[in-house]
């Protein structure tokens, strides 16, 4: 029982509490639950690197009580901050961290500086007649929502049920968690992070390839906490947590290119900004009536995920077979996570909006968090990056956007320059 | 160059499972056409239509191989980069949007394509009904329950079968060697383990001699042997100084009494 209060605690408030503050950066109409507690997540992540990988690297003794205690006491920290951050909003009248707001105007938080508030009073009065509408029309879709989308969104849950079935009473056996799952239960066991030959017990030095992507340690740190074996934690609770946060990912994708789209009546308000600013949204970005979709995408992702199984490289592959390694997560939870980014950012909106200082937050700690998973998912992230960054500026005619991105991208520099420095130091020595 | 490039194409072949008659990447390709022929957004084209092409292309261009292979020091996780087109999500969004307003229709064409394209995960012959909450073979813990001292740690050679899963029960358990050795590719040379698993019929006296010796097994001899019942050995084991000392499904568990008696 404390073992189940323990996980609950580390895996939904922690990170939901500290999912908060980058919360209270972005703006109130963005917020919703998932999305603090998929922030929450990528902030936690991105802590336990910083914490994790100096441990690693200079602590020789007991380096996983060192960085243990010090991730539970900032997390901790963390955590309680948010809390004091949605209390200072809910005193002063502005709710809304968790589940968003539509009160442009007045809502914004008590954290921000001036030039947002004015900025977000800007951004009330031209957005009011498009996005307001779009949230009210989300709400009546909720309660109207005919007995197809029930049945569609419940047909995607039973998938993801059934993926969670058997993740719980089928193993998959890989190769890998000869490595990952002991590098886990050794830092559970022997208190020890990458000290130690996981494949036979021998000692051993700091294998570049390994060290700095912690994610099994953060496994341990979960081990630990609850008191449960570390192998248990990997195979079993992990896909608890992994699978639905993923499908948190490709909903909130969804959203972005389903739900958010305009009714007829945001339509109709599009087109009035449109006749009083003489620009707008782009002609055909969005189709009336596509809310529907929704349902329709995330079982068709479900599906994929499902029947992804064209051979074992494939993301999918990795996604239900060892959702428990990092290189699983780079895969199925960080790539998207940045398509979401994208999108978010740049997705039809106007360039104003792009100031919302808590995408970039997050974008940065995606960028973190991709190296807790793999050394290898910071080099092809980094590619997307580049690549996605370079399409948008053309797309944008504007040569910020690779500034801006490239700025997001300073933790990949930085842990690629340690990842360099370490796999070719014999060449100073 | 070209034999380079060819490299790229066998491991796009292989991650698409061509060889296997799936063909998910046709679903993919002739969606990102669609998108390239009837997506308006330039956001969303640049995402999901300008990017994946370019990272295609990229994933083809045998300079950038030689680049990613020479950064990385590592050939075998180019397959990785076919991660960032996101083919569900890409296929996902088109296939919607090809459908359009006929949701429901459309929905039950999708899923059929996807079926009949790719291939059933849970059909993998590495996914089995789980044994216990580790997720492990029973066997592996069965005999580390019954070996692992209360403090310390021991050495134990086991079979091949047993050395993925017995540290991933418990890490007081060490092997003389590890899962390196089941990887022909890697390459690896251990004296104990061609004595163990590559002898046709395992040579007793030397087989004997390498357990004890400490050098060879990572500074302590073996404690345990664990071996298969079937595994044919020129004498038993029981001869030079060792004792059963129990079995769990078809593997015996062989203790070395000298070490116990010295």
């Amino acid at each position: 029982m404390i073992s189940i209060i323990s996980l609950l605690f580390w895996l939904l408030i922690i990170p939901f509490c500290i999912g908060l503050i980058p919360a209270n950066f972005i703006l109130p109409y963005k917020r919703n639950p998932g999305v603090v507690i998929l922030a929450g997540y990528f902030c936690m992540w991105a802590l336990f690197e910083v914490i994790t990988i100096p441990a690693v690297l200079w602590v020789q003794y007991h380096n996983f009580s060192v960085a243990s205690n010090c991730f539970t006491v900032l997390s901790i920290a963390g955590a309680i901050g948010g809390l004091l951050v949605w209390q200072r909003n809910t005193k002063k009248g502005k709710p809304g961290l968790l589940f968003g707001s539509n009160k442009k105007k007045n809502d914004t938080c008590v954290t921000r500086k001036e030039p947002m508030h004015r900025f977000a009073e800007i951004k009330a009065t031209e957005i009011k007649n498009d996005d307001y509408v779009i949230k009210k029309k989300r709400m009546k879709h909720l309660i109207d929502m005919t007995w197809a989308e029930c049945v569609e969104w419940l047909l995607f849950l039973a998938l993801v049920g059934f993926q969670l079935y058997k993740a719980l009473a089928y193993s998959s056996f890989d190769g890998d968690d000869a490595y990952y799952v002991v590098e886990s239960l050794l830092a559970q066991q022997a208190d020890v992070m990458y000290r130690i030959l996981p494949y036979t017990g021998g000692s051993t030095g700091l294998d570049v390839r390994h060290v700095l992507a912690v994610f099994p340690m953060w496994v341990a740190f979960v081990a630990v906490k609850s008191g449960i074996h570390a192998t248990i934690v990997s195979h079993v609770v992990m896909p608890i947590v992994l699978i639905p946060l993923t499908y948190l990912v490709y909903y909130e994708i969804g959203k972005m290119l389903f739900a958010g789209k305009p009714s007829r009546e945001a339509g109709q308000a599009k087109e009035n900004e449109k006749k009083e600013t003489g620009k707008g949204r782009d002609k055909n970005s969005s189709l009336p009536g596509q809310q529907e979709n929704l349902p329709v995408f995330m079982i068709v992702m479900a599906m994929f995920q499902i029947f992804g199984n064209v051979s074992i490289y494939t993301n999918e592959t990795f996604f239900l077979t060892r959702t428990w390694q990092g290189k699983a997560v780079a895969g199925s939870l960080v790539i998207p996570a940045f398509l979401w980014l994208f999108l978010w950012i740049y997705d039809g909106v106007k360039k104003e909006k792009r100031a919302d200082a808590g995408l970039w937050i997050l974008f940065v700690c995606v960028n973190m968090t991709a190296g807790i998973c793999s050394s290898i998912a910071v080099f092809i992230v980094s590619i997307l990056i580049v690549v996605t960054a370079f399409c948008l500026m053309l797309a944008e005619r504007d040569i910020k956007v690779l500034f801006k991105i490239g700025a997001a991208c300073i933790p990949n520099v930085i842990y690629m320059g340690i990842y360099v420095v370490m796999a070719y130091s014999y060449l100073l020595s | 160059m070209w034999g380079i490039f060819l490299e790229s194409v066998v491991i796009f072949k292989n991650y698409m499972g061509f060889h296997e008659g799936s063909y998910l990447a046709g679903i993919y390709l002739f969606i990102l056409l669609y998108l390239w022929l009837t997506e308006k957004d330039k956001h969303r084209r640049a995402i999901f239509v300008y990017a994946p092409t370019l990272l295609l292309l990229m994933f083809f261009c045998p300079l950038f191989r030689k680049l990613f292979v020479r950064v990385l020091d590592d050939s075998e996780t180019y397959y990785r980069l076919l991660w960032l087109l996101q083919m569900s999500l890409v296929s996902a969004y088109g296939m919607v949007k090809l459908c359009g307003r006929h949701r429901r229709i459309g929905l039950i064409i999708i899923c059929v394509a996807v079926i009949a394209c790719g291939n059933y995960v849970y059909d993998s012959e590495h996914i089995t009904k789980a044994e216990n909450i580790y997720h492990l073979p029973q066997e592996a813990i069965d005999i580390v329950d019954m070996i692992e001292p209360e403090e310390g740690r021991i050495t134990v050679l086991v079979p091949a079968d047993l050395i993925y899963y017995v540290r991933q029960y418990s890490t007081n358990i060490e092997l003389p060697y590890g899962r390196e050795m089941l990887i022909a590719r890697w390459d690896y040379y251990h004296a104990m383990y061609e004595a163990m698993e590559k002898a046709e019929v395992i040579e007793t006296e030397s087989f004997v001699e390498l357990t004890r010796d400490a050098e060879v097994n990572g500074g302590h001899p073996c404690t345990y042997v664990v071996l298969k019942e079937d595994r044919e050995i020129e004498e038993p084991l029981t001869d030079y100084g060792f004792e059963i000392y129990g079995q769990v499904g078809e593997f015996v568990v062989y203790k070395d009494m000298t070490l116990t008696n010295s």
